[in-house]
C-alpha cells in the first residue's frame, strides 16, 4: 500500500480557527486521535552501502554468473498504540494489562505495527512513499518487535484530531514526548505517564496538518493520478488557510544510518572462504 | 627656398587695420547699438550707403537731434549749475523709488502668480516665492482663481442706458425664474431623497427584522458569496447527509421585495409534497397517513414556509430512494404504477389475509377523499413513520461511513448503496407475520394440550436482538453511534426469532425442547422467512435419526411448519410418551399415523388396542380402535381436545380404554 501526503504547519495561536475550518471543509466534527508511537531499530547493524564484500560462496563457475546481492536498507518501524483520554487516567489505567493488544476485529486494534519506506523520488507534486501496517489483534506487541530482531529506541505520543474529507485522511497533530532524557531506556513504559506531564516536541506547541490519501497499488496510473489530483485539489482549496507542500523526501527517512566505525568490526570478522 | 618656411605659417585674416582706425570689440558694440537706436537695423548699411545719406542730407539721426538740440540749448541756459545738481538728484531719487515700486510689484505679482500656481502639485514654485512672502508662511494652493463673467458695470459702457434697464429687468426676472425653479426642484429632490432614506430604512428594518426571526427559530442561514443586491442571504434548510440531488436543493436566497419582506424563493414556494402511505386489502383502502394540511403558502410565515419546504423536501428524498430501492425488489412483488409504488405484505397478525402497501407522494394540500374505512389508519401512519426514521437514520449512517477511515484507493470505485428503507419494512411485515403465526399456533398447541392435561409450556423471543437490546446498548460496538442509530442499525440486518416447546413426554425436571427459530432475511439465500426445527434427541430416536445427523429441518412457509410440528409432537405422545407410560404392553406400529399398540391389562384375555392420535390445528383427537375385531381398524372411540377447561386428561383417558 502507498501514501500521498503533504504536510502544512499551523501555528499554536491558529490551531482552533484552523479545526473550525477544516470541520467545515470535510463537514463533519473533528475526531480526536491519541497515540503512542514506540520506535524499534532492527539489531543487527546495516552494511556499508556500495561494498561488494564477497560472502563466502565456492568457486564454482555457476556462482560467478549471479548477480551480487544489493546491500539492503535497514528501516525503524514504528508501533502504534491507540488510546483514549481516559487511558491516562491513573486510575482507571492497566488492570494489569500492560502492553497486551486486545481487539475482536481491526476496527478496534489497539496495537498497530507500521512500517513507512523512505518516500519515492520524482517529483509529482506530491509526495508518495510506501506503507504498510498491520493491526495486531492479542500477545505482546513489544516482545513480538523484540524477538524478530529489533531493539526499543524511543517512544513519543501524538495527539490531535482527525477529519475524512472524501479520500482525504486529514490529520492536525503535534508530537508530545516526556521531557527529560529518556536514551537510557530499552524497554517502553508499562505504564502511561500523566497527560499533562507530556510536553510538545515542538516547544511552540505547533501543528502539523497532514493530508494522505492511500493508494492501494501505485501501477494503475489511473488511480494514482485520481488521488494525487484529489490532494492537490484539497491543497488549492486550504489554499490561504494553510500552505499545503511537499517537505524534503529526505526528512521523512526512516533507514537506518550507517556508520563507517561499527563497520570496521563487521569486515574485520574472519570471512571464511574470503582467502 | 626662404619662403617656403614663411608659407608654413600662414593664416588667413583680414588685412590689419592701421592703428588709429582700430576698434576694440567693446566699441563695435557701443556702434552696433548706436545703429540700432538711429536705424533699428543693420540691415544695407554699407559705406555706399552711408555716404549717400550724407551727400543727400537725410541723416536720419541729426534730423531727430535737430529739433532737440533747440530746447536743449534753451533749457541749458536757464538753471544754474547748483539747481541743475539738485534736480539730477531730485530725479535720481524719483528714479530710484519707481524702480523700488516696480519691484515691489513685480514680486508681489510674482508671487500672487506663484501662489495662484502652486495649486498645481505638478508645478514647482517653491523656488519662485520671495523671501518675504516665505515668512509669511501661506499655505500652498491657498488662492484660487476663476474665470467669471463680466460684472455688469464692465458692460454699463457698452449698453445703452435706456436699454439696459429693461434688459436688466427681463434677466432678473429670468434669473429669478429659474432660481426658483432651481430651489424647487432642489426641495423636491431632498424629499424625495428624505422618503427614498425612510422607506430603504423601514424595508432594511423589515428585512432584517424578519431574517433575524428566521435566524431565531433556528434556521442557519448563510451569506451569499457573490454580492447580490436584494438577497444577501440564503437560508439552509435541507439535510446535510441527503443524497447528491436533494443536497443541491437545500439553499434558497432570502430576497427582499418592495416593502422590505422576503420574497418567497420558488424553491421555498413549490407546493409542499407528502408521504402517502395507504393499506389495502381486496383493492379495498383500510387505512391511509395523513399529515395535517396546511393553509395558503401565502398566509404563512416565512419560518413556516421555510419548514414546509424542508419537510416537502425529505418527503420527496424518501419517495426518491425508494423508488429506486424498488428496482431490486421486483422479485418481492414490489411494483411501480402510476408513480405509486405497491408494496405487498403479509398480514401482521399472522392471517391469511394480503395486504398490499401504496405509497406514493402526493401534494401536501390535497384531500384524501377515497379514505372511507379507517380501521388501518394506525398502520398506514406507523408506515410512513418507520419509513421516515428509517431515512433520517440513514442520513446519520451516511454522515457515520463517510468519518470512517477510507479504504486506500483501488481501481474499484466504491459504490453508495440505495439504503434499505423498503427491504427493512418487508423484512419487518414478513418476520413478524411468521413469528406471530408461529406464536398463533404454539398457544393453540399449549392450550390443547393444557385441556388434555399434558405438560407443555411454550416460549416466543420475537427477534432475538431486541430481548438482548438493554445489554447489548449498554456495551456499544461502536461508540460514535447514537444509541437510536445502534437500535435501528439491528434492523438492517437479518431479523432472528426463536421459539421453544417442552415436549409433552418429558418430565418438568428435565424439560426438552423443541426449538424453533425464525430467520427472516429479504435476500439470498432465504428471501423471505424460514423456520429451523430442532428437534430434541428424544424425539431424534424416536424418528430414527442416525446419531451424528443434525436434527435440523428447514420449513419455509408456516403451513408445513404447522403440519410437521403437528406431526412429531402427536408422534412424541404416541411413541414417547404411551410407552412410558405402558412400558412394555406398548408396541410402536406406525409413524403416519402414528400408531401404538398396546395391550390390554387383563389377565386372561389379553387384547390389543391401536391407539391413533393426530393433533391438527390445536386439536388433539385420540381414536382408539381395536384391530382384532375385524381386518381393519375399526374406530372404537374418539375423543378430542381443544383447549376446553372441563375435560377428562389425557392419561387418564387412555386408561380408561386401556381398563
Amino acid at each position: 500500500m502507498h501514501e500521498l501526503l503533504l504536510f502544512g504547519q499551523v501555528p499554536q495561536s491558529r490551531h482552533g480557527q484552523v479545526l473550525k475550518i477544516l470541520a467545515g471543509v470535510a463537514a463533519m466534527q473533528p475526531r480526536r486521535v491519541l497515540e503512542r508511537h514506540l520506535l524499534y531499530k532492527p539489531q543487527r547493524q546495516p552494511e556499508e552501502p556500495g561494498s561488494h564484500l564477497r560472502r563466502g560462496g565456492t568457486q564454482a563457475v555457476a556462482m560467478k554468473n549471479r548477480p551480487q546481492a544489493a546491500v539492503k536498507d535497514l528501516y525503524f518501524s514504528q508501533l502504534i498504540q491507540r488510546l483514549s483520554q481516559d487511558d491516562f487516567n491513573p486510575e482507571v489505567q492497566y488492570h494489569g494489562l500492560g502492553l497486551h493488544a486486545t481487539g475482536e476485529s481491526s476496527a478496534d486494534a489497539k496495537w498497530t505495527f507500521q512500517f513507512h519506506e523512505t518516500p519515492d523520488t520524482g517529483d509529482r507534486g506530491v509526495l508518495v512513499r510506501l506503507a504498510n501496517s498491520t493491526d495486531i489483534l492479542a500477545g505482546d506487541p513489544h516482545s513480538y518487535m523484540v524477538n524478530v530482531g529489533n531493539q526499543f529506541v524511543s517512544e513519543y505520543y501524538l495527539e490531535g484530531h482527525r477529519f475524512v474529507h472524501d479520500n482525504i485522511v486529514i490529520l492536525l497533530h503535534r508530537v508530545l514526548h516526556e521531557p527529560g532524557a529518556r536514551s537510557l531506556e530499552n524497554s517502553p513504559k508499562m505504564a502511561l505517564p500523566n497527560f499533562d506531564a507530556l510536553k510538545p516536541f515542538d516547544p511552540s506547541g505547533a501543528y502539523v496538518l497532514e493530508a494522505k490519501i492511500r493508494v492501494h497499488d501505485l501501477n494503475n496510473p489511473s488511480v494514482l493520478d485520481a488521488g494525487i489530483e484529489e490532494l492537490k485539489r484539497f491543497k488549492s482549496q486550504m489554499k490561504g488557510c494553510v500552505e499545503l507542500e511537499v517537505p524534503e523526501r529526505l526528512l521523512l527517512d526512516t533507514r537506518v544510518k550507517y556508520k563507517p566505525n561499527l563497520v570496521a568490526q563487521t569486515v574485520s570478522r574472519p570471512v571464511p572462504g574470503s582467502r | 627656398m626662404s619662403a617656403s618656411g614663411s608659407f608654413t605659417n600662414v593664416a588667413l585674416r583680414p588685412w590689419p587695420a592701421p592703428a588709429r582706425e582700430k576698434l576694440t570689440p567693446v566699441e563695435i558694440h557701443a556702434q552696433i547699438a548706436q545703429l540700432t537706436t538711429e536705424r533699428g537695423h543693420l540691415r544695407y548699411i554699407t559705406e555706399d550707403s552711408l555716404q549717400n545719406e550724407i551727400d543727400t542730407g537725410t541723416d536720419p539721426s541729426k534730423a531727430a537731434s535737430a529739433k532737440e538740440g533747440v530746447v536743449q540749448v534753451e533749457q541749458n541756459a536757464a538753471p544754474t549749475r547748483q539747481e541743475r545738481l539738485v534736480e539730477i538728484q531730485r530725479t535720481g531719487q524719483a528714479m530710484f523709488s519707481r524702480l523700488e515700486w516696480s519691484s515691489f510689484y513685480t514680486t508681489n505679482m510674482i508671487d500672487l502668480v506663484s501662489l495662484i500656481l502652486s495649486k498645481d502639485p505638478s508645478k514647482r514654485v517653491e523656488g519662485s516665492f520671495s523671501a518675504r512672502f516665505k515668512e509669511q508662511n501661506v499655505p500652498h494652493g491657498s488662492f484660487g482663481l476663476d474665470k467669471g463673467a463680466p460684472t455688469e458695470e464692465s458692460q454699463k459702457g457698452a449698453l445703452t442706458r435706456d436699454s439696459n434697464t429693461l434688459e436688466k429687468k427681463k434677466r432678473k426676472l429670468v434669473a429669478m425664474g429659474s432660481r426658483m425653479e432651481a430651489l424647487d426642484k432642489g426641495i423636491d429632490n431632498i424629499l424625495q431623497a428624505a422618503t427614498e432614506l425612510e422607506t430603504e430604512v423601514r424595508k432594511e428594518t423589515k428585512y432584517w427584522g424578519e431574517i433575524l426571526s428566521v435566524s431565531q427559530k433556528g434556521w442557519s442561514l448563510q451569506k451569499l458569496r457573490r454580492d447580490a443586491r436584494h438577497s444577501p442571504f440564503a437560508v439552509h434548510y435541507g439535510f446535510q447527509e441527503a443524497s447528491d440531488h436533494f443536497k443541491a436543493r437545500r439553499l434558497a436566497p432570502l430576497r427582499m421585495d418592495k416593502d422590505g419582506s422576503i420574497i418567497l424563493d420558488p424553491a421555498l414556494a413549490l407546493k409542499p409534497k407528502t408521504l402517502r402511505v395507504r393499506v389495502t386489502a381486496n383493492g379495498k383502502i383500510l387505512g391511509t397517513s395523513t399529515l395535517p394540511p396546511q393553509g395558503e403558502l401565502s398566509d404563512l410565515g416565512i419560518e413556516k414556509s421555510i419548514q414546509l419546504a424542508r419537510d416537502s423536501l425529505f418527503e420527496e428524498e424518501l419517495y426518491h430512494e425508494m423508488s429506486m430501492e424498488r428496482r431490486q425488489l421486483g422479485s418481492f412483488g414490489v411494483q411501480l404504477r402510476d408513480s405509486c409504488i405497491h408494496l405487498p405484505v403479509p398480514d401482521l397478525g399472522g392471517g391469511q389475509t394480503n395486504r398490499i402497501v401504496l405509497i406514493d407522494c402526493v401534494a401536501r394540500d390535497d384531500k384524501f377523499l377515497d379514505a372511507d374505512d379507517r380501521s388501518e389508519d394506525w398502520l398506514a401512519q406507523k408506515i410512513a413513520e418507520a419509513l421516515r426514521i428509517l431515512l433520517a437514520h440513514e442520513h446519520h449512517m451516511r454522515l457515520h461511513r463517510r468519518s470512517q477511515v477510507p479504504p486506500p484507493l483501488t481501481q474499484n470505485r466504491r459504490v453508495h448503496p440505495s439504503p434499505p428503507l423498503l427491504r427493512t419494512m418487508l423484512t419487518f411485515f414478513h418476520h413478524t407475520s411468521a413469528v406471530n403465526s408461529l406464536q398463533n399456533y404454539l398457544d393453540l398447541t399449549v392450550a390443547a394440550m393444557t385441556s388434555a392435561g399434558l405438560n407443555t409450556s411454550s416460549h416466543v423471543v420475537r427477534e432475538n436482538s431486541w430481548a438482548h437490546l438493554i445489554e447489548a446498548l449498554k456495551k456499544p460496538q461502536d461508540k460514535d453511534l447514537s444509541v437510536a442509530d445502534q437500535i435501528l442499525r439491528s434492523l438492517s440486518k437479518p431479523f432472528d426469532g426463536t421459539a421453544t416447546l417442552t415436549l409433552p413426554s418429558s418430565n418438568e425436571t428435565r424439560p426438552e425442547l423443541i426449538t424453533i427459530n425464525t430467520r427472516t432475511y429479504m435476500g439470498a439465500p432465504i428471501f423471505g422467512s424460514e423456520y429451523k426445527v430442532i428437534v430434541p434427541p428424544s424425539l431424534g430416536v424416536v424418528l430414527d435419526l442416525p446419531q451424528d445427523q443434525k436434527r435440523e429441518f428447514r420449513f419455509t412457509s408456516a403451513t408445513e411448519l404447522e403440519h410437521y410440528l403437528d406431526w412429531i409432537l402427536s408422534l412424541d405422545l404416541t411413541h414417547s410418551l404411551l410407552p412410558l407410560e405402558y412400558g412394555e404392553r406398548a408396541v410402536v406400529i406406525d409413524i403416519i399415523p402414528p400408531r401404538v399398540s398396546i395391550w390390554t391389562k387383563g389377565r386372561k384375555k389379553r387384547a390389543k388396542k391401536d391407539v391413533v392420535i393426530e393433533f391438527a390445528r390445536g386439536a388433539l383427537k385420540l381414536s382408539v380402535a381395536n384391530p382384532q375385531v375385524h381386518g381393519e381398524a375399526m374406530t372404537e372411540n374418539e375423543i378430542i381436545w381443544d383447549g376446553r377447561k372441563d375435560a377428562t386428561s389425557f392419561k387418564k383417558t387412555v386408561k380408561g380404554f386401556m381398563g
